[in-house]
């Protein structure tokens, strides 16, 4: 017979899940390929905002503005294709069944991966940081954009890393799920594009608003160009601060339920 | 102590029945074959018992803790799901560390338990290499070892040896015999070797159409199935004819006919016995011969096996 072996409790087991996930992620390379990629853009963006001559007519603070505004898009896409990828990945590949047979709870693993998928957005940060301080030297904006950037894409990117988790939780496949996380973020950002006609009068005040993408980039507009303190439109940060605890809140309450194997009702 | 034991478990998806009315149970210490055809409701029925799936109906406790407690079954229990995918950039050696931490263990037990573990089933020099240079079989023995990271007290096998050449497959058996041995755990072990069951299963569940057609021991089964014996006889040649006719009418057989492959063979198939051993039927047949006056020069009784039990509970009529 067989020794009776004292059960142990698995303590911080988002801990664990998170620590994997973020070898797996960055060891594997995945992370760091999407980081370089990430950099390189950023590094043509502010290279066409500094020399081009169509480009460079704005002034420092709007430079520093456009760069962030990138860095803030460009950075919390990679956090909402690699949460996108967290579930619906693992049914994919087969290594779900073995994570779900061990005592962790669904709710960690699903709070580990989304941590783990937030890491992409602190990189991301970290890469712009160097670019924010080249183009915004000597007109004191650095300070102010960093910090900002910080806070406002941090709130995105736990909005959109959230949204990734929950649609990777309900996707049979991880196409599907990698296709509607990018064209729900492409939604998202199109009010950007309305001419600026259609962004004036209470519809589009409250357009802009309620979508906490554009409401992120107008606060941080209006603190790095129109230079106002961080009080005074802090109304704009309702929505992305809304946003980043409502769906955190799903994420996390829906992956009890639905972190499971294709097909049937299952816990 | 019973480790396994399930009382009416029903598992449906939508209007499609799975698994009905499983009701079973195993010994802590036994290893229970669970046999059926593709289909039949093996891999559903572990994975109710395995707690991945919700059952429709029914209730079951796995090392005396209720279907209720989950996580806490989860605990006690190791799995080899059928088809597990493996993290293809992990070393095995990390993969183990993983799931010993997921258990529970802290950073210096779960490496020791890895290092132990990899040796436990031949992988102790492959540890370090990443699991996509992994052969098939040799990600089934990591997939044993990671069963067993939390010494279970009830491990759950599902196909272990499902797409290996016969010596992967005999490698797995191997370790499985071995693991069961050292270790004391109750073993589930759902496969399509019905050989292999008969020699490492102390019990036997054969399901069908998501229902028990037939539990017990290899002999108990067969026995249910009423499963045909047979014989094989040698006679002169120029005898075949006469010992036919002599068999025919003896009451013991039920058909006698040419072995197809050697002169002066025969086979004879012996009746159901109902409950009478099949000794006793084929002296009842050689006696028949000896009668009609046909020299016997050899016979080999063939005994009943449980493929032949499995065929007769599983095939459609």
């Amino acid at each position: 017979m067989v020794a009776e072996a004292v059960p142990r409790p698995a303590p911080r087991g988002w801990l664990v899940v998170l620590g994997q996930e973020l070898r797996d992620l960055w060891l594997g390379g995945r992370a760091l390929l999407l980081s370089f990629a990430f950099a390189l853009l950023l590094s043509v963006i502010a290279y066409l905002v500094a020399t081009n001559t169509d480009l460079n007519f704005l002034e420092q603070r709007e430079s520093v503005n456009l760069v962030l505004q990138a860095a803030v898009a460009v950075g919390t896409l990679l956090t909402l294709l690699t949460a996108a990828d967290a579930v619906s990945g693992e049914r994919e590949r087969g290594t779900l069944e073995n994570v779900l047979l061990t005592p962790v709870s669904r709710v960690e693993l699903g709070i580990g991966k989304l941590l783990a998928s937030l890491s992409l957005w602190l990189a991301a940060f970290a890469i712009t940081i160097p670019y924010v301080w080249i183009l915004g030297r000597g007109v004191g904006v650095v300070g102010n954009a960093v910090l900002v950037g910080f806070v406002v894409g941090s709130l995105l990117a736990i909005f959109l890393a959230s949204l990734g988790l929950v649609i990777s939780l309900f996707s049979g496949s991880n196409r599907v799920s990698l296709s509607l996380g990018l064209f729900l973020l492409l939604a998202l950002y199109a009010p950007t594009q309305l001419p600026a006609g259609a962004r004036r009068g209470w519809a589009g005040d409250l357009l802009l608003r309620v979508n906490p993408l554009t409401a992120g980039e107008h606060y941080v507009g209006r603190i790095l160009v129109d230079s106002h303190s961080w009080t005074k439109d802090i109304s704009w940060l309702v929505s992305p601060v809304l946003a980043a605890v409502l769906f955190a809140g799903a994420a996390v309450f829906l992956s009890a339920r639905f972190i499971r194997l294709p097909g049937g009702l299952e816990r | 102590m019973t480790a396994v034991e399930a009382r009416g478990i029903v598992k449906n998806y939508g209007s499609l029945v799975a698994v009905s009315d499983l009701t079973f149970s195993a010994e802590g210490g036994e290893i229970l074959g669970v046999l059926g055809p593709n289909g039949a409701g093996k891999t559903t029925a572990i994975r109710v018992l395995t707690t991945i799936l919700e059952p429709s109906a029914g209730t079951f406790s796995v090392a005396g803790v209720p279907h209720t407690k989950p996580t806490e079954i989860r605990r006690r229990i190791g799995v080899l799901p059928e088809s597990a995918g493996y993290p293809e950039r992990q070393t095995g050696h990390e993969f183990l560390r993983y799931h010993a931490r997921l258990h529970g263990r802290s950073r210096s037990e779960a490496r020791a338990l890895a290092d132990g573990l990899l040796a436990e089933v031949g992988l102790a020099e492959r540890g370090g290499t990443l699991i996509k240079t992994y052969s098939r079989g040799m990600r089934q023995r990591l997939g044993i070892a990671r069963a067993l990271v939390n010494d279970p007290r009830v491990l759950f096998l599902d196909e272990p040896t499902l797409g290996l050449d016969p010596a992967g497959q005999r490698q797995i058996l191997t370790t499985i015999r071995k693991v069961a041995r050292e270790r004391g755990s109750t073993v589930l072990l759902s496969t399509h070797l019905l050989g292999e069951v008969e020699e490492l299963c102390s019990r036997v569940l054969i399901l069908n159409g998501g229902r028990i057609a037939a539990q017990g021991t290899v002999a108990e089964i067969v026995r249910q199935a009423g499963a045909p014996r047979s014989a094989r006889l040698r006679v002169a040649s120029e005898d075949v004819e006469r010992a036919i006719a002599a068999l025919a009418p003896a009451t013991a057989v039920e058909r006698a006919e040419v072995a197809n492959d050697q002169l002066g063979w025969l086979t004879v198939t012996l009746a159901q016995s109902n409950g009478r051993l099949s000794e006793d039927l084929m002296g009842e047949a050689l006696r028949a011969l000896l009668d009609a006056g046909v020299p016997l020069l050899s016979y080999e009784l063939e005994g009943a096996r449980l493929s032949d039990a499995f065929l007769a509970m599983t095939e459609p009529a």
